[in-house]
């Protein structure tokens, strides 16, 4: 694991090959936790409304992502 | 057309779906024909490293090119962010697996498509073939195929090396004919 002087070299590393990989893995990530916390809210019984609230979303946007067709949050039933 | 290809070949377009599995690509291009050709143990395959390509040169090329569709640790450390600690925070809670990328788990048991242009390789390795009077499509077709194509993430990874393409053509043609 690299020591935190380490890392800072590489945050302020200017070389778009490095920098663009973590923006783009750091949007791969946000993407898997979002899933997670929005089936979990689900499960908890949570609406949609309150999810869009602490999401900074509007509810539309997060039921159309995560309820609608295909979307690997809809509805079994 | 796939009756014609030979156990080599066959192996070559069963490898590179392997290889984009690998390399987390949701689809069979060129470069993974490529990666799939240079791990077959046949003449064809030897004249392409001779001409100085390796499987592990060739995949980290790709990953260069295309970055990783997957988590990729070594990046998300260059902005402070330890990816083994998130990950078993997150299956503390949520179970093993669960960062796993869910289009990945539901796409191991299926079948990845080819790119038009993987297709469009595959098609020329016919017509290799016939030029060739070659009763039957191999591995070393599939190569010309990739050269006759002419383009793609293969073909760069190709030009980057230094690989010449018309020497290449005809070395593989030596082989192809003996």
């Amino acid at each position: 694991m690299a020591d935190t002087a380490e890392v800072a070299t590489a945050a302020g590393s200017k070389d778009p090959s490095v920098g663009l990989r973590a923006v783009r893995s750091l949007r791969v990530l946000v993407e898997r936790l979002e899933v997670l916390q929005v089936q979990n809210a689900r499960d908890q019984g949570w609406t949609w409304e309150q999810i869009a609230q602490l999401l900074g979303v509007t509810r539309q946007a997060v039921h159309k992502k995560y309820a609608g067709g295909r979307g690997p949050l809809r509805r079994k039933d | 057309m796939f009756e014609r290809f030979t156990r080599e070949a066959r192996e070559v377009v069963v490898g590179a779906q392997h290889e984009a599995r690998v390399l987390h690509s949701p689809t069979i291009g060129t470069e993974h024909l490529l990666l799939a050709l240079l791990r077959q143990q046949t003449p064809s395959a030897a004249v392409l490293i001779r001409h100085g390509l390796t499987p592990e040169e060739v995949a980290a090329d790709v990953v260069r090119f295309t970055g990783s569709a997957d988590l990729d640790a070594d990046a998300l450390t260059s902005v402070g962010i330890d990816l083994d600690a998130v990950r078993s925070t997150v299956e503390a809670a949520f179970g093993p697996g669960a960062l796993d990328d869910p289009k990945q788990k539901a796409a191991r048991n299926g079948h990845l498509p080819l790119t038009p242009r993987a297709k469009k390789v595959l098609e020329l390795s016919l017509r290799e073939a016939i030029a060739m009077r070659s009763r039957s499509i191999t591995d070393g077709h599939i190569a010309l195929g990739l050269l006759r194509e002419g383009e793609g993430l293969a073909m760069k990874v190709l030009h980057d090396r230094g690989v010449d393409p018309v020497n290449l053509r005809q070395d593989l043609g030596l082989v192809l004919n003996s």
